[in-house]
């Protein structure tokens, strides 16, 4: 990458990982920071937010690993953090992470986050999984209907990290009258996506 | 722009039926698993034999082989005996804090920093922990752990818990500390608040079941069913005693899969470097510790002091004050120093079982701490409401049986 946004502060982005619990939001942070957040296969390892670096087209991102949560009116304690770590940093940039297998299940916080107003990227994690249950996400078609970059990863074996990383820079902040519209169809679907052209192949 | 919580699921809904295809799914061998292991009457079987499995690997490798096949005839054999030859003056001060008692034959009975300090840590503890956080990381990442929690549900429930809490109870057997983190998974106050004491009373960590297996390897089982018993009497108690509520959870049970080799060795890396770096010297320290408050007449003091609750109620020997002391920096240490002290089965069985619900060791006490000031000085409270009574219970079966 050549270019950051050029709003961007002199110390860096932060970016939040939020999403369901066991969706591999660690497995995604290591990958991307080289740092040592635990990483198991249960719903709630992670209890507490863990924070790291990696540096992106000359540009230093800090990166939070947030305990995961189903939604955004907490349920427990870990979930509480995930909540609080939103709310206190207003400019972040959200990396949402969906499991590939349960997409249904992600995008109701998805669409919570989007509703705040803040930049968004989405990565469909756990690929391998869902490709071995047969289960096919339309990657573009996700990208076009959400209006923020979609981006296809598998963190245990490393896969569609680096582009992850590489679009971060592309995050959007999602429009949810237009996600309805283009959902009923109403409105050419590349019609809302400004900043990227809506290529959906970027 | 907000909508409401129909809205958004209405979403969700358009979103996966334009992005999402469902193939033909067969069902693969990982699902026949993953069903058998939660319907109770083929669980509670694999669930008994996966711990039994967990158990005999654990006392059999780091016990039996690595333990006093090797580290005890490395220290006893050489260590010992080289310290003892080459450390000047026998009498001076500095020889009973580094090497400790003179006419000692093995590292548990000198009690100096460098003798009974590397010898618990590096010989015992070691090794058990490691081969522990090996086993660990295995049930956590294989997904066998959420299945675990929906088979204990209805028993936990009745403790004023429900099944998920067999997450922070078995993360308490390898170490305390991150197992109080771990309680942020339970819903209610009341939930966490039970889980938390529980954790501290009644679970030993890895390290001191480690020096348990290695100093009394007979009486682990009874001490073990103590513990047991005094989790489950206490926990009913709790739950009967303390407001709130217990709700019932719903458990996302992910798909088996194998455990990722490079993340189980990194894993086991961090937790066993974690251990060096942080455990080993407060063991050092701790004997360290216990030797200046000796030296200072500290110990025999408080002893002396304590006499009556100890012999009378708990029907121990006051010397046990000591290990009571050390058992505040280190669990493991405390046992080791027990070890030492010539009692009956019944004495040892008691003090072990003292030792290990008294009072968590100070890491256990700082997490709790960062958790909440109000919730630990009412943990602390409880503490010592039932380590007086479980104290008085099992001298008081003990002397029924006869044995105290």
């Amino acid at each position: 990458m050549t270019e950051g946004r050029a709003d961007l502060p002199e110390g860096g982005t932060t970016v939040l990982m939020l999403g369901n619990p066991n969706v591999g939001k660690s497995a995604l942070f290591n990958r991307m920071t080289g740092a040592n957040a635990v990483v198991s296969n249960y719903p709630g390892t992670t209890v507490d937010f863990t924070r790291g670096t990696f540096i992106e087209g000359g540009h230093t991102y800090t990166i939070v690993d947030v305990p995961g949560t189903y939604s955004l009116e907490p349920r427990d304690a870990a979930e509480e953090v995930a909540v609080r770590m939103l709310r206190d940093c207003p400019d972040a940039t959200v990396m949402i992470v969906l499991d590939a297998t349960k997409i249904d299940r992600g995008l109701y916080i998805t669409l919570e986050v989007m509703e705040r107003g803040m930049p968004c990227i989405v990565a469909v994690n756990m690929m391998d999984a869902a490709h071995e249950k047969k289960i096919t996400v339309d990657i573009a078609a996700l990208q076009r209907l959400l209006g923020v970059p979609v981006v296809s990863t598998t963190a245990t074996s490393g896969e569609g990290v680096r582009t992850l990383a590489e679009q971060i820079r592309k995050a959007q902040v999602a429009n949810l009258g237009g996600i309805a519209k283009r959902l009923r169809g109403e409105e050419p679907r590349t019609e809302s996506l400004r900043a990227c052209g809506g290529c959906g192949g970027c | 722009m907000v909508i409401s919580s129909d809205a958004r699921w209405e979403m969700v809904d358009a979103i996966t039926r334009q992005t999402v295809t469902y193939g033909t799914y067969k069902q693969t061998l990982g699902d026949v698993l993953g069903d058998l292991t939660v319907k109770p009457l083929t669980g509670i079987p694999v669930a008994v034999a996966a711990l039994y499995a967990f158990w005999s690997i654990f006392t059999s490798f780091a016990g039996t082989l690595v333990t006093d096949g090797f580290m005890v005839k490395l220290f006893d054999g050489y260590w010992l005996p080289w310290l003892q030859s080459v450390w000047p003056d026998p009498t001076s001060w500095h020889y009973f804090i580094f090497v400790g008692n003179p006419a000692a034959d093995t590292c548990f009975e000198a009690f100096g920093m460098l003798t009974s300090g590397l010898f618990v840590s590096i010989g015992v503890v070691l090794p058990a922990v490691f081969v522990f956080y090996l086993m660990m990381t295995i049930l956590e990442d294989s997904g066998y752990l959420p299945r675990l929690a929906v088979l204990m549900d209805s028993v936990l429930h009745r403790i004023g818990l429900h099944g998920y809490a067999i997450v922070p109870a078995i993360l308490g057997l390898g170490c305390n500390v991150p197992a109080v983190t771990a309680t942020r998974i339970l819903e209610t106050k009341k939930q966490r608040f039970i889980m938390m004491t529980l954790l501290a009373l009644f679970i030993p960590c890895g390290a001191q079941l480690g020096i348990m297996m290695s100093v009394l390897p007979d009486l682990v089982g009874v001490v073990m069913l103590c513990l047991v018993v005094g989790f489950v009497i206490f926990g009913f108690v709790l739950n009967k005693v303390i407001p709130g509520e217990n709700p019932e959870i719903l458990v996302d049970v992910p798909p088996y899969h194998w455990p990722v080799k490079e993340y189980v060795a990194k894993k086991l890396w961090n937790r066993t470097k974690g251990f060096l770096k942080e455990a080993v010297p407060f063991v050092l320290f701790g004997v360290l510790v216990v030797n200046l408050l000796y030296l200072g007449g500290v110990i025999q003091g408080l002893a002396d002091l304590l006499e009556p609750v100890f012999v009378t109620w708990f029907g121990v020997p006051k010397e046990t004050v000591g290990p009571l002391i050390a058992a505040f920096l280190r669990k493991d240490l405390a046992i080791a120093q027990l070890s030492t002290i010539p009692m009956t089965t019944y004495q040892t069985v008691a003090s072990v079982v003292l030792v290990t619900i008294y009072f968590p060791c100070v890491a256990t006490f700082v997490v709790m701490l960062r958790e909440g000031w109000k919730q630990l000085i009412a943990a602390i409270a409880v503490l010592f409401v039932v380590v007086f009574i479980y104290g008085g219970i099992i001298h008081a079966v003990g002397i029924l049986l006869g044995v105290a």
